[in-house]
Formats: C-alpha cells, structure tokens, sequence
C-alpha cells in the first residue's frame, strides 16, 4: 500500500523523501547507538570504579575497626586492673572506690586522654560493678541502667560485639553518632569471664574513610549490618533504621542499576572483609551523566543540523533533478502542439544538461527538417508557381502572342521562331523542377530569355546588362531569384518611365559571398514607401500583395541560408532602386562530393 | 532502561558474588580428643576446664581421657582406643614418652588424625606441631632463680621432677642445672628425683629427701604434684622455715601453704588458659589453619610461634598476695 503509494509519488517528492530517509535514519540510528554506548560506558567504568573505592574504605574502617577490636587489650597490661576485675567481694565501700578510682582513672590515661580522639566513652561492667571514663562529664550511667539496654546477661562467646547508637540509650554532648563495641573481658588465666567493656567510638572515622567517595559529587553513603540496618548513613537520620530494600538487593560486590523507569540510581556495594557489613554507594544516573548529557545536547544538535542540511540538500538535489524534467516535459507538451521555437537552456554537462542539449538540437534537427523539407519546398513550389504564373499570365501572353502576331504580318520570321523559342525554354525552366538549386547561368539564362522577350515588346524603352563576375557554372542558386525581382523592377518603372536601364552585377564580396545587384534607373522610391517595405523584409510575414516576388525571394534565401542572408532595398524617388541578394557561395562541386 | 524487567536491580558490574557467611557453617562439629599425661591431679583438672570451656565456645566435641598413671603405656592404650573407637579430628596428647608415642601417633595419622602435643611434646616426626605453654629455657632458670631468691643463693637442693621420660620436664631440669652451674655456685644439688607425677609418690619422695639430707634447704619441684607434696612434707616434719620449696604447681593446691608461708612462691602458668588454646588450635587445625606468629586467639591472647612451637605465654608466679586472684 505504502510502496504503491510511494511508486505514485512525483518524482522531487520521492526524491527528497529518500534523501532525508537515507540521511536522517543512518544519522539518528548512529546518534542513538552513540549515546547508549556512551553512557554505558560510563555506567561501567563507575560501576567499576566504585566498588573499588568502596573496597579501600571498607578496608580502612576494617583496620580501623580491628584496631579498636584490640583496645580493651591494652587493659591486660595493667596487673592492678585484672586485679581489682578480679575481685567480687568488698569488706567496705573505702575498698571499693579506690578500686573504682584505680580503674577509672586507668581507662581514663588509657583511653580518653592518650588515645583516639574518637572515642567517647569507656565502661567496664564487671561483678554489679560499673567503670567509667567519659569525654563529657554529665555522661553518669547508672549501674542499673546498663543491663536494661543490654537485656540482662551478656555471653559474647569471647567475641566482640557492635551496638548501633540508637540501640542504646545514652547520649554524649553533641549528639555525634556513635558505635558502641561491646566486647567480653576475659579472664585468660583462670578462663572466667572479668566483665564486659563497652567502647563509645564515634562515626567519624566512616565519615573520614568515606570521603574519598564523596568528593566531587553528593552520593549516598551508608553502611548495614547484615540485617540491612543502617550503621552509618551520609544522612544521619537514617542510622539505626533498617533498609527496606537490602533483601532485594543483588549479593555482589560490584554495582548494581535500579531498573525503574523513574528514578534510576547507580549503587555500588562491597562487603567488608571479616563481617556481615557492607557498605552502599547510590548515586543518581544523572548526576553521573551531566557532563554526557552536554555530549548528548550536542549530538541532537549537530542532529538537527544534519537533518535540516540534508533536508535542504535533498530538496535542492530533488529540485535540480526534476526541474530540468518539469521543464522538459512542459516544452514537450508544446513542441507536441507544433510550436518548435523552444529552448532549453542548460549549461550543465551532467546528464541532464546532456538530455537538454539532445532535446535542443533534436528540436532544431525536426524544426530544420520541417522547413528543410517542407517550407522550402512549399516556398519553392509557390515561386515556381508564381513564375508559372507570371509567364502564362494572360497580360504577358496576350502581349508577348500579340508581338509574335506583328511579327508574322511583317514576316519577320527569325524574330518570331526566336521569341517562340525563348517562351518555350521558358515554360520548360519554370516546369521542370526537379532541383533546387540551379547553376547560376541556368537561371540568368532565364532572366536573359525573360528580358528579352520584353524587349520584343517594348523595344527601345528597356535596357539591360549583365555582369557575371563569378563562375557562373560551378556556384549554384536558387531557382528563379532573379526574374521576381526583374519584373518587379520593370513593372514598377515602366509604369512611370519612358525607359529604364536594368544592371544585372554578380559579384563575390569581400565576405566570399556571393551579392546579386539588381539595379535599375526607374522612378524610384519614397523613403516611407522604403521603409515599409524594408519592415515588411525584417518581418518575413507570409502575406502575398504587390511586392510578393521580392518577399518570395528573401524568404527563400533566409530559410535556405540562414538569416544573415537575404533580399535588400536601397531606393531614392527619381534616382532609382537597387536590390542587393545575398547568398553564400554554394559550390555545386563541393556540394556533389558531399551529397 | 529496561522498564519491563521484572528485577528491580540490573547488576552493571561484579567482581565477584558475596557468598553468606553463616554463622555455624560447620554443622558437622569435630571431634577432638585431649589427652594429659595423667588423670585426676588438680592441674590436668584445670587443662580439662579450660578445654571443657573452649568446646562450649568454640562448638566443638572434646573428649578429655588420659591414663590413670602417668605412664606412656597406659597412654599409649588409652590414644590407641581413642584413635580406634571415636571418629577423631584431632588428637592433641601431652606425652609421658616422646618417643614410644610414636607409632600409635603415626597410626592414628594414618587413619586421618591429626596429631598434635601440648604440655610435653613427642619427637617432631610424630605430631603436627607441639604447644609449649611457656619458653623451656626461660621456665628452667626462672625455677632456678626463685629457689635462689628463698635460700640466699647458697646451701643444698634437691630436685623433685615427674616422669624421667617427660620431654618437657627434663628440657627444663636442663635449664635448671644450666642456671645453677652458670650463677649460683655456692648452691649444691644434691639429687634429682622422679615422682610420675603421683601425688602419693611425690610425698613419699619428699619425705626421703627430707630423711636422707638433714640440711637440705631447699626442694625445686619440677612437676606440679611435688611442691604440694613437699610442701606437705616439711610441715609434717615441722621442718617450715627450715626448707625453702619452690617449682610448678598450680595456686589452688598450693593456697594455704603459701598463705601460712610454708610455701613462698611457686610459678606456673594457667592450665585452664592451656586447655582452651590445645581446643581452639585443635579446631583451627581441623579446619585445615596452622597458627602464626603473633596470632590473636579468642580467650587466650596473642600468642608466638617458633617453628613448629607455640608459645603460650610467660610463667606467672604464685605467692600469698596473690594466689587468690587464681582459681585453678
């Protein structure tokens, strides 16, 4: 349907939309594909990249960790503590708090003054018991306190343990996150358990560790416990709760896309080395893609470009090709209707220009051929008609038999076998029309015989003479050029004149064509009557009045030759006229070799 | 992109997928057998404990048997039943002869056993690798210099030690001798005599000595029972001031002669911490793990490693102030 359409379309439709389908389509497929590939990329390199850097702080807060983990260590080195850990009997409270004041003042040097910044708090629950060492001084727990938040026993299993802040029920000045690390005291010499040590660490060190993560852009950051609990979060609102989604989350250490449409997020994840933690990345996708969405802009830009360029293109290429056509076929359509004067002009050599150029001359070659063969001859058949005409016309019968009458009454017997002779050749000049083009003594001859049986008639009152200055049998003429004008010349100057002189010259000018000079010593004429007539020659009308020969003769030569060539007047009333032909010199020769 | 996925998470990239660590993957607990040189005396009691403690943290099975007598052969039954009846992980002996131990070690090796000794090692050829509780030479002139301290460095001593076979005893005995020849020669040793680490035998010995040696000033005892039988002894024989003693016993026996300065000072180490670093080694070798130097061990510390030795700790000595902070 589609293609039945399209196979209907114009020429410059179907054009123009191939071009902007072969242009816009492999452009915006590429475009497309680009940009996918593009991001992808990017996707993964950060998707990549990410992880890594997780894994590095994942390391440095292990370490970090593990120190901390080593902390309560350092509390085997002091023999008293042990000892007074040791101890679950008092005699009086005086023993009881210098045993306090030994130990808190002990974790206090061990912890607090000398030790990480971090840390905010130390407690050692031993024996009902409670130690202490504070950052903050208003930080006093109760002993009650404790077990409440802890639930009532603690079997760590010789292990170490971690309370996220919000588990607990205790606050330090400033209200900084913390970790709580919670790890058994344990009596390696006799394999009791001393007590229990809780260690406040503050969450900086995540921060610290996490920096590098953070710096040029604003992800979130969060750590979880295995149950998806938030141990640290870039939001610190969110430590503590528990991340609906962690079950749903792929266990990789690697990066992972949400696949909403909406918001699409980029999370990279790693599990830390030695625990059920793992850290998260998320960043937005388009905040990853900023700078590709300006190579993006871009692309739809040089998009839309290409896509106008083309298309103006496309419609200047479609334009250019079927114009020409358009063109052409709208010249048909008149050459079809007989109108043969048409032009296409086209200076292009492509192949179209190729095609007008055809069209043109095979325009000329039918509009020569037309007039070649069938003006011409119509031309020619009207002249040889017209002399037909003229010399059996019933005036130049009547006088010329009438000559002939007188001239048997007087037995002028040569005289009248000679004029019967010269109207037979002639009748069989004008008859015989077989070629064209004569020699030119084939048609002086007949001017000659024409001029001659005229002067039969009126005797002195014409003369003539001509001058043949060519070789009058080797340049050829068009049959009966001379005798029209001849008469013409006679006619018109008898009419006013006693007698008249006619100077036949035919001459090679300078030009190498040939001029026919036909002059005459008549009455001449006015310069308006010339000039009408000279306007009448330029017109080349096809109309038949009393100057018919001339015209007959011009438009002869100037379709045979060309329009260089032709009949002129010059005319002075009283002085005469004188007709110029002109004609190239045929030479019957060359024309034989050629034909 | 692909909105239609039913996965809410499309992974971009991984290294490698985290497999969930569970908390007791190994299901399938093991089976470790300890056996002491003997049964029933107060500090093979505390090694039982702090193993006993280690298998209920630790989720293993300890089956904690030994010979009545401190005799290899009746070790090397009891290793021989162990080896034959339960399935066994790990045997970890304290051996009373290092080397008629051997066979049934390498027998036990060859059903898929692994062997290791603690206490008193065997030859290396017959175990994995040994847990000495304290450095031999460092233990030996330690012991040497305490009698040294009580007797003013000069006057007769005897040396009551276990079995004569015991490697590790007599590795120390060697150290004894070393740091009396090198520094106190106004000392005189005049014997050196072996109890098998029965306490019945031991207060027999001492009360010869005693007999034998008038002016004897003092005893070292290079076995846990001794000190607690000479200290027995001289209280009997109304001989307390008279005769220093001093040795390896654990503080529980030894509480009320030090605290009636019977007794001064004695020295060892804590078996019950001994016990719960045989077990948690044990497990760690079944799992396929050697220990390293300065490794972190859950309830007993860092401990060192000297070739195919661990080294538990440093000897901790007992006196009146306090012997009561310890209870084994």
């Amino acid at each position: 349907m589609i293609f039945n359409y399209f196979r209907n379309r114009k020429l410059m439709a179907k054009l123009m939309i191939t071009y902007i389908l072969v242009t816009v389509i492999p452009v915006s497929v590429l475009g497309y594909i680009a940009y996918k590939q593009y991001t992808m990329s990017i996707e993964n390199q950060v998707g990549e990249y990410i992880p890594k850097l997780l894994e590095q702080a994942n390391t440095n807060i292990n370490n970090q960790l593990n120190d901390y983990k080593a902390l309560p260590d350092a509390l085997y080195n002091s023999s008293q503590v042990i000892e007074v850990l040791r101890k679950d009997a008092y005699q009086n409270n005086s023993a009881l708090f210098r045993d306090e004041f030994l130990v808190n003042g002990t974790l206090s040097r061990m912890y607090m003054t000398s030790g990480n910044p971090d840390i905010l708090g130390v407690f050692i629950l031993s024996k009902n018991r409670l130690f202490q060492s504070a950052k903050q001084t208003q930080v006093n727990i109760d002993i009650e306190n404790f077990p409440s938040f802890l639930g009532e026993s603690i079997d760590l299993n010789g292990g170490t343990e971690f309370i996220l802040p919000n588990q607990v029920d205790l606050e330090f000045e400033g209200d900084s996150p913390f970790l709580f690390m919670m790890r058994e005291l344990r009596d390696y010499e006799n394999q009791e358990n001393l007590g229990t040590m809780f260690i406040a660490i503050r969450l900086s060190f995540i921060e610290q560790a996490m920096q590098g993560l953070t710096r040029d852009r604003s992800p979130s950051i969060w750590l979880t416990d295995q149950d998806g609990r938030f141990i640290y979060h870039s939001d610190p609102n969110m430590i503590g709760e528990i991340d609906s989604q962690f079950q749903h989350y792929p266990k990789v250490n690697g990066s992972f896309r949400t696949t909403d449409w909406m918001n699409n997020d980029l999370i990279s994840t790693y599990k830390f080395p030695s625990m059920n933690w793992y850290s998260f990345h998320r960043i937005p996708l388009r905040e990853l893609m900023k700078e590709t969405n300006v190579v993006r802009n871009g692309t739809i830009i040089a998009f839309i470009i290409i896509v106008v360029l083309s298309s103006v293109i496309s419609v200047l290429l479609a334009w250019n090709v079927s114009n020409p056509i358009k063109k052409l076929t709208s010249l048909m359509k008149r050459v079809e209707k007989g109108d043969f004067t048409v032009d296409l002009p086209m200076d292009k050599k492509d192949e179209v220009g190729m095609l007008a150029n055809s069209f043109n001359s095979m325009i000329q070659e039918i509009e020569y051929l037309i007039r070649e063969n069938y003006q011409i001859e119509l031309k020619q058949k009207d002249a040889e008609l017209y002399a037909l005409q003229s010399q059996i016309n019933p005036h130049f019968m009547y006088n010329t038999l009438e000559t002939i009458a007188y001239a048997v009454e007087e037995d002028e017997k040569e005289e009248v076998i000679k004029m019967v002779t010269l109207l037979g050749r002639m009748l069989r000049y004008s008859l015989n029309n077989k070629e064209k083009l004569v020699p030119i003594s084939l048609d002086v001859s007949h001017t000659k015989d024409y001029l001659t049986i005229q002067r039969f008639r009126f005797e002195e009152r014409i003369n003539f003479s001509i001058t043949i200055n060519v070789d009058q049998e080797r340049y050829l003429i068009p049959k009966f050029i001379l005798q029209p004008v001849i008469e013409n010349a006679i006619k018109y100057g008898l009419d006013r004149s006693r007698r008249i002189n006619i100077d036949v010259r035919i001459i090679k000018n300078k030009d190498d064509n040939l001029l026919i000079e036909i002059a005459d010593d008549g009455p001449g004429m006015e310069e308006s009557m010339l000039k009408k007539i000279q306007i009448t020659l330029s017109q080349n009308p096809m109309i038949r009045d009393s100057q018919y020969g001339l015209l007959n003769v011009h438009t002869r030569i100037k379709m045979m030759y060309g329009e260089q060539y032709g009949l002129n007047i010059d005319s002075k009333a009283g002085y005469g006229t004188v007709v110029y032909l002109l004609l190239p010199l045929e030479d019957n020769l060359e024309r034989k070799g050629v034909s | 992109m692909k909105g239609t996925s039913k996965e809410p998470y499309h992974v971009v990239y991984s290294s490698e997928i985290i497999t969930e660590q569970t908390e007791n993957q190994n299901s399938n607990t093991y089976k470790i057998a300890i056996v002491p040189k003997v049964m029933n005396i107060p500090y093979f009691n505390a090694v039982e404990q702090g193993a006993m403690e280690a298998a209920n943290d630790l989720q293993v099975e300890v089956i904690y048997q030994g010979p009545n007598i401190a005799n290899s052969k009746q070790q090397i039954e009891v290793v021989d039943q162990l080896v034959r009846n339960e399935n066994l992980d790990v045997l970890a002996i304290s051996a009373n002869d290092p080397e008629a131990l051997l066979p049934s070690l390498k027998k036990a090796e060859k059903m898929g056993v692994k062997v290791i000794t603690w206490d008193a090692d065997t030859l290396p050829e017959g175990r994995s690798f040994f847990i000495n509780m304290v450095q031999d030479e460092t233990l030996g002139r330690h012991l040497m210099d305490t009698l040294a301290w009580n007797i003013d460095e000069k006057g007769k001593f005897a040396i009551m030690t276990g079995a004569d076979t015991a490697a590790n005893l007599n590795e120390w005995l060697y150290w004894i001798k070393q740091q009396h020849q090198e520094f106190y020669p106004d000392m005189q040793l005049v014997e050196t005599v072996a109890a098998n680490d029965d306490p019945q035998q031991a207060y027999i010995v001492a009360k010869e000595l005693l007999a034998k040696y008038p002016d004897l000033d003092g005893i070292i005892g290079n076995s846990s029972v001794a000190p607690p039988a000479a200290a027995q002894a001289i209280k009997e024989e109304g001989k307390v001031g008279e005769v220093a003693i001093v040795g390896l016993s654990s503080p529980n026996p030894m509480n009320e002669y030090l605290k009636k300065d019977i007794v001064h000072v004695v020295t060892l180490w804590s078996p019950k911490k001994l016990g719960y670093l045989t077990v948690a080694l044990s497990k760690q070798l079944a799992e396929g793990d050697f220990p390293y130097n300065n490794q972190e061990i859950g309830g007993v510390g860092k401990i060192r490693v000297d070739n195919d030795t661990v080294i538990m700790g440093e000897p901790i000595d007992f006196t009146k102030e306090n012997v009561d902070q310890y209870d084994f």
